[in-house]
């Protein structure tokens, strides 16, 4: 079931939503697209994660979301990163850099 | 992408409901996967192929639209509460910084306020005590108090005897238990020795099944089983909580003790809790009535001295119950000779019958409070109006600044309601105070008076009154301030325009301040002279310089042949203490007791075509001097002497109301009445004197020479030359130079018995008058408030008046009259109101209609003349105006 592989993912999952969202507002599906397009491909993120992702970071206060137009004038839900929630992008990619960093040390020296 | 305007977020007015939520993630999710499914179809799936893909790629989506909706719910959930915390923080911080700025005001309302609650929380806490706490045992409403009716005899309310009771609790199938009990007030003692001082205590004799009918709960020990309230084995008691803690400092030890009560050894069984104090709540101890041998009191149908009670059979109701007693009264009263004329009864609920007589004056204090607090939010809201005017300007910046109306309007409710609260914490502070005082006051005087405090309930009931209290004053004026056009009011002049509206609805409220205060005041007005009538009734006889002594007669102890000597010897004593001047005895004081109901038979009066009578009147024991101690005058034949002994021709004295009913037409001494075997002559008629109360003329009764009946309690009416406390430690002397352990029961002014009978009326009459002068005080205030208000407002125009020459009599004219004119309004509407009002009273008056016009009158004048000096005030201040000044000063 996706909540099984979501356990793992969940930390990730949300990092990728809000660094796509540092560079403008978008709605879930955007969001979507976007992160396929930059990992051409590699990442894909569940749906069912994402969305569920996106609505937990907007009860914690990282985004908020706002209903507009999309590009061919639909209605469609915008999220926008919020102060706290650039706050914590900064800290979660340090942390994972971190992380990364002493995982391939490792990894590499082995 | 369109970037949203950030600032539409904060013009979200509602809060989104589960539905709205639901619609929304549904709506996001619906978004997402038509995308899906258009990227999906434009890379060339089919429609069909596109769907089934695009819901594979989604996931669990029944899932995600529940997790979806519930992290949202959470979120309105989290924001709605932060939101609203940080807005009634930033409210009271602005209120009690608004308060703070204008200290004169803050300080008349919170005065008023605390008075105002202080008062009602008092009252509450009186009446919750008294008329709402449970009662001290269990399903107290099924418990129900039974009388004897006769309506032949114009007898409404009863005691009953013991065969009348026997008989009903025998056949009774609506009641699951019945029971009876022989109390009365200063009656029913019996005499403790053994342990310390010998001491008079007061208690109830009860019938078996009296504990298993009340079901009351013993703090010690246990209640008496019915099987130990027999004769042969019922030397048992129960004492009261204060007896125990009195007498015995609370020792546990004390059950299984014996106690010498009337000189015969009792078991202690239980003792009872502190609130447990059923039928009375001065009273001792509990005890079998089988101990009270038929000698002592009589067990024939004539003697009705029981009070009876019973508990509902389940499913059992009163009017039921009541038809039956009533059925099984009437066969007896058609087969029995001396039961004949008991056909009905009485039913009360327990609780009404202790409570009834004090329930009425109670609801009416509460009442009266009611209309204390009404006037002085009426006052505070009148006071806001004129406030809000001063602060529109204020408000006009808060609502350019984007505040909405709600959110004034709430802001100034809030200032209200911290107002309200504060003023009830003052208040709570004053009724603190005011509940110790009233339960001083109360005991003795109301019943159950040991349960008034200030407990949890009260505290509840001060908060509802000032919470609504401030919405009462606060609503109002807070509407009226935000419905302006409050932008309007910043391109107005540098003054807040005054808006007339304002100055009427404030008009308004002045009338109505005043007509609430007339209906105060003429409540308060019926009260004290009801209460002063009281006091002007001639009782009849001369309480000045008289010693009241009660004692109990050690009956047991003499014996018939010597109690008579014992007696004799104790009036000789006392009567020979310096000082004193005459000595009489008799059953019961005045206001303390009515002797004992006979039935003689009374011949035909002259010029009456009636034949013998057979009636039922009160018949009190009485010494030779009684009379003459008394100050009650001999208005025909003779009094009682020496020779009236036991064993001569039985005779009595009569009063002159019942020569005036019986013999209208010739003098009743001489005459001659039959009871049983028995002829007794009338040798002599007193004057009538009150014996049941103040406020009811004497009834006709008849007077025993005490020799000629030794069976009872004795009042000793002590005659001396001054203050007859002064003579108490004498008297007590010479009571034990007779007899060492005589208890002496109690030793008081026979005025204070007296002052006793009119303390409930007094102290009705006192509260009813602060609540009254309480109500004028705010009524005056408010009247001045208005005025002085306009004056201010108006001091152009009148500075206008003053420079063309208007005369300072015309100037005063112009503001006393606005005063008067609203003033005799809300006398008019007042007294309207009070017509209507205080016919709820007539049943506490004594001697005064409940529409008084002497009365009325009275408190139109007082009303008008505290609105004339109202008036005055700022009437003068007007005079005083500098036209010059006032017309240069914007």
């Amino acid at each position: 079931m996706a909540q099984e592989s979501l356990g793992l993912l969940q930390g990730t999952v949300d990092v990728l939503i809000l660094r796509t969202l540092s560079w403008t507002a978008m709605h879930g599906y955007g969001i979507a697209r976007w992160i396929s397009d930059r990992s051409e491909g590699a990442l894909s993120v569940e749906d069912a994660a994402l969305y569920q992702a996106l609505h937990r970071l907007e009860r914690k206060g990282l985004v908020e979301s706002e209903w507009g137009m999309s590009e061919k004038n639909h209605r469609a839900k915008y999220y926008t990163i919020t102060p706290a929630g650039r706050r914590q992008l900064k800290a979660e990619v340090a942390e994972l850099r971190q992380y990364m960093g002493a995982l391939f040390r490792v990894l590499d020296t082995a | 992408m369109s970037g949203q305007p950030r600032a539409r977020r904060e013009f979200r007015f509602a809060w989104r409901t589960k539905r709205q939520v639901t619609n929304d993630v549904d709506a996001e999710l619906a978004f997402h996967l038509a995308r899906r499914i258009e990227e999906l179809t434009e890379s060339g799936l089919s429609l069909e192929d596109a769907r089934r893909a695009a819901a594979e790629r989604f996931g669990n989506l029944e899932y995600t639209r529940r997790y979806c909706r519930d992290e949202d719910v959470r979120r309105e959930r989290e924001t709605r509460h932060t939101t609203m915390i940080e807005e009634l923080k930033h409210d009271l911080v602005y209120a009690v910084r608004a308060l703070r700025s204008a200290p004169g005001f803050a300080l008349v309302a919170l005065l008023t306020l605390a008075l105002g609650i202080g008062a009602n929380t008092a009252i509450f806490s009186v009446v919750r005590g008294v008329l709402l706490s449970p009662l001290p045992f269990p399903e107290a409403d099924r418990v129900i108090r039974i009388w004897h009716v006769n309506k032949a005899e114009n007898d409404p309310k009863s005691q009953v005897s013991e065969p009348d009771f026997l008989e009903w609790k025998v056949a009774s199938k609506r009641f699951a238990s019945l029971a009876a009990y022989w109390y009365a007030p200063g009656g029913s003692g019996a005499d403790l020795t053994g342990t310390g001082t010998p001491e008079r205590i007061q208690g109830a004799y009860f019938t078996p099944g009296f504990f298993e009918t009340l079901r009351p709960r013993a703090a010690l020990g246990r209640t008496i089983r019915s099987e130990e309230a027999v004769v042969g084995n019922d030397h048992f008691v129960v004492l009261s909580d204060g007896l125990w803690r009195r007498r015995f400092g609370g020792d546990h030890t004390i059950i299984g003790r014996a106690l010498t009560i009337d000189g015969i050894p009792y078991t202690v069984v239980g003792v009872m809790p502190p609130e447990f104090t059923f039928p009375a709540d001065r009273i001792d101890f509990w005890m079998p009535l089988s101990n009270m041998g038929p000698d002592a009191i009589g067990r024939q149908r004539a003697s009705r001295f029981l009070d009876v009670f019973g508990r509902l059979a389940p499913g059992a109701t009163v009017a039921q119950a009541h038809d039956e007693l009533a059925e099984i009264s009437r066969q007896t009263a058609e087969r029995e000779q001396e039961a004949r004329g008991w056909t009905d009864v009485a039913m009360l609920p327990v609780r009404e019958a202790l409570t009834g007589e004090v329930r009425r004056p109670l609801l009416l204090l509460l009442g009266a409070v009611a209309f204390v607090l009404l006037i002085t939010c009426v006052n505070i809201a009148s006071l806001l109006l004129a406030r809000a005017t001063a602060r529109q300007r204020e408000l006009a910046v808060r609502s350019a600044l984007g505040a909405g109306r709600g959110r004034i309007l709430r802001q100034l409710v809030t200032e209200s309601l911290v107002l309200a609260l504060l003023g009830g914490a003052m208040g709570l502070a004053l009724a603190y105070a005011g509940v110790k005082a009233l339960g001083a006051i109360g005991a003795g005087e109301l019943p159950r008076a040991a349960a008034i405090r200030i407990d949890a309930t009260v505290l509840l009931y001060t908060l509802g009154v000032s919470t609504l209290a401030g919405l009462l004053f606060g609503l109002l004026p807070a509407i009226r301030a935000t419905s302006r056009n409050l932008q309007g009011v910043l391109r107005a002049g540098s003054r807040g325009s005054v808006g007339n509206a304002g100055q009427h609805l404030r008009s308004a409220l002045v009338v109505a301040e005043v007509a609430l205060a007339v209906i105060l005041v003429v409540g308060a007005g019926l009260a004290t002279k009801s209460f002063a009538r009281l006091l002007d009734v001639n009782p009849g006889f001369t309480a000045r310089n008289v010693l009241a002594v009660r004692l109990g007669m050690h009956y047991e102890k003499y014996g018939d042949a010597r109690i008579r000597d014992y007696y004799q010897l104790l009036l000789d004593r006392i009567a020979a203490v310096p000082g004193v001047e005459a000595v009489g005895a008799a059953k019961d004081f005045p206001l303390r007791g009515v002797g004992e109901l006979r039935p003689p038979t009374v011949p035909a009066s002259a010029g009456s075509t009636e034949g013998d009578r057979k009636i039922r009147l009160p018949v009190l024991h009485v010494s030779a001097d009684y009379f003459r101690a008394m100050g009650i005058p001999l208005r025909a034949g003779r009094g009682f002497t020496a020779a009236d002994r036991e064993d001569a021709p039985p005779v009595w004295i009569v009063n002159e109301a019942f020569a005036k009913k019986y013999f209208p037409n010739e003098s009743p001494v001489g005459k001659v009445l039959r009871m049983g075997p028995a002829a007794i002559q009338i040798i002599g008629v007193v004057g009538d004197f009150r014996q049941k109360s103040l406020s009811e003329p004497a009834e006709p009764t008849a007077y025993i020479h005490y020799p000629q009946n030794m069976r009872a309690g004795l009042s000793l009416a002590i005659r001396t030359t001054g203050d007859p406390l002064r003579y108490a430690n004498a008297v007590r002397e010479a009571i034990w130079s007779v007899d060492r352990d005589q208890t002496i029961t109690s030793v008081e002014p026979l005025s204070a018995i007296v002052g006793g009978a009119v303390a409930r009326p007094r102290l009705l009459a006192s509260l009813l008058l602060l609540f009254g002068i309480m109500g004028l005080t705010l009524g005056a205030l408010g009247i001045y408030g208005v005025l002085a208000y306009a004056v201010s407002q108006r001091r152009q125009e009148i500075g206008v008046r003053v420079a063309l020459g208007a005369s300072p009599r015309s100037v005063l004219r112009l503001v006393v009259g606005q005063g008067m004119g609203l003033a005799v309004a809300g006398v008019v509407a007042g007294i309207a109101g009070a017509f209507v009002l205080t016919r709820l009273m007539s049943a506490v008056l004594f001697e005064v209609q409940a529409t008084d016009p002497a009365t009325f009158a009275l408190v139109v004048v007082v009303l008008l003349g505290a609105a004339l000096i109202a008036s005055w005030l700022p009437a003068r201040r007007a005079l005083r105006i500098d036209p010059v000044q006032a017309l240069r000063y914007d």
